[in-house]
């Protein structure tokens, strides 16, 4: 993708705003799905799947 | 940068090298000038016809900005440039609900900051302007607010750090020019205290998880619908949160010092009048301003008020804010440790002195401060004073003044043997020349003013 801007956003910082979107957030959650979501946060690990 | 002949005669601001895109440069005769490249002045003609922007330029939110021809704007000159680690608590404060509020009307009209430092607020007096104008920019879908990181390090961590643990930012600021990190922050602050679960503990765990994945993170978000009401929301979360927050303090000295101070109200009053009789100046710097009194008397366009003490500078502030003063600018500094050259070869940030010479200075019951209590050598303080090259008000206390008194008791007697009017008078004449002298009724003070030899 296209470079943001001249700040790195930091990738930490920008999952976090998923979280503080509130209840704007549940469309975006829904669509990534819980475990996809706990994986990009990296709360989870992929081979979690697996169990 | 383009070098057209007109361009040639123009300085870089030294600070304005991190956004490329729309840099700060100087021209000839002063003149605040913004270069934009050809995306910033898409965004720039953009913004220029929104209504927020509109609204913010006329009520002065937002820096005085004019195009100049396609590409170079001119801005308002701000009376004096000050940085965020001479603010006190108040003005950090109101530094970071004028960037969200601006943030909040942006976003109603698709567009957004694309950082979040407080470097970007500067004073007209006691009123916060928002002077980076190139910072607002086109939102583009399925984007975070990428100054989110910058603003919790150099906004909220700081602000939660006083507000939580009463521990004063300034020298954490001053310290770093970035703030404070997500990780430190975390190891500072109580995590049961509003907002530190979520945007500072969570926020390092996150980080600490997903380091360099920037570029696969914001690919996710895009695919997932990553939309400006979640950044809408957590700007409203912030607003709430920072309003909140309110400073915790230790005693102070000097606050109150005024009604403490053995000063009979007379010697007041006619301190006043020789600072009002001392002649009009465009700007005039109060060095020890405690309640801003004389900052008030003094006959000049601009004031810059300043003090070590920084809950004097924040009741000043508040006063001064509640009135709407756009003249007075009261700022945190310790005079014996002024703020230094910061950031890249010193000259990011610059020194107190080259950001705008007084004409005037005002040093009234503060030699005796410096000179006991911080065992500054008159020729030191003296040759100091002379390198401003401004007519000054200064006041000297007597070894028999009762704050003079209360300083040399916790010091050795020998110590501040040599104090006393004699010697200060000599090392005044030597860089000043004397040309007005007025002893207080109290015959325990003298005020002077005098010219630079």
């Amino acid at each position: 993708m296209a470079p943001l801007g001249y700040l790195d956003p930091g990738s930490g910082s920008m999952l976090l705003q998923i979280i503080l979107g509130g209840v704007a957030a549940i469309g975006v959650t829904m669509k990534m799905g819980w475990r996809r979501l706990l994986r990009t946060l990296r709360l989870r690990r992929d081979d979690d799947d697996a169990s | 940068m383009t070098t057209t002949p007109a361009s040639a005669h123009r300085s870089a601001e030294p600070a304005s090298f991190r956004d490329p895109e729309a840099r700060v440069v100087y021209s000839a005769d002063g003149e605040v000038l913004r270069e934009l490249s050809p995306r910033a002045r898409e965004d720039w003609e953009a913004l220029s016809g929104a209504t927020f922007f509109r609204r913010a330029l006329e009520d002065g939110r937002i820096v005085g900005t004019e195009e100049l021809s396609p590409g170079l704007l001119r801005h308002e000159r701000v009376p004096f440039v000050s940085y965020p680690y001479e603010w006190p608590f108040e003005m950090l404060r109101d530094a970071a609900l004028l960037q969200l509020g601006l943030l909040e009307k942006a976003l109603a009209e698709d567009f957004i900051l694309k950082d979040g430092t407080p470097y970007n607020v500067q004073w007209r007096g006691a009123e916060p302007v928002f002077v980076d104008v190139g910072s607002f920019e086109r939102l583009r879908s399925g984007e975070p607010w990428a100054g989110y990181r910058q603003f919790c390090m150099l906004f909220l961590y700081p602000l939660m750090l006083q507000a939580y643990r009463g521990i004063a930012p300034q020298p954490w600021l001053r310290g770093s020019l970035e703030g404070i990190e997500p990780s430190e922050a975390r190891a500072l602050l109580p995590r049961r205290r509003r907002g530190v679960l979520t945007h500072v503990v969570l926020h390092d765990r996150l980080e600490a998880k997903n380091a360099d994945r920037s570029g696969e993170v914001r690919a996710e978000l895009k695919a997932s619908g990553f939309r400006k009401e979640l950044i809408e929301a957590n700007v409203k979360r912030l607003l709430k949160l920072v309003r909140r927050l309110q400073p915790k303090r230790g005693r102070s000295t000097w606050a109150g010092y005024r009604e403490a101070a053995p000063y009979e109200p007379e010697d007041a009053e006619r301190k006043e009048r020789f600072v009002r009789e001392a002649g009009r100046a465009d700007l005039a710097w109060d060095l020890g301003c405690n309640d801003g009194r004389f900052s008030r008397a003094v006959d000049a366009e601009h004031v810059v008020a300043v003090d070590g003490e920084e809950r004097v500078v924040a009741e000043l502030y508040d006063t001064l804010r509640g009135e709407g003063s756009n003249r007075i600018l009261p700022l945190v500094v310790d005079l014996a440790d002024a703020s230094p050259g910061r950031g890249w070869r010193g000259v990011e940030r610059r020194r107190l002195e080259e950001r705008g010479r007084p004409d005037l200075v005002l040093c009234l019951a503060l030699v005796h401060h410096l000179a006991i209590g911080r065992n500054l050598p008159f020729e030191e303080l003296i040759g100091w004073l002379r390198s401003l090259e401004a007519r000054l008000v200064i006041e000297f206390a007597d070894r028999d003044d009762p704050m003079v008194k209360r300083l040399l008791a916790a010091k050795r007697a020998e110590t501040h043997e040599s104090y006393g009017r004699d010697t200060f008078e000599r090392a005044l004449g030597e860089r000043f020349e004397v040309e007005r002298r007025e002893e207080l009724g109290s015959g325990m003070r003298t005020l002077y003013l005098a010219t630079p030899r």
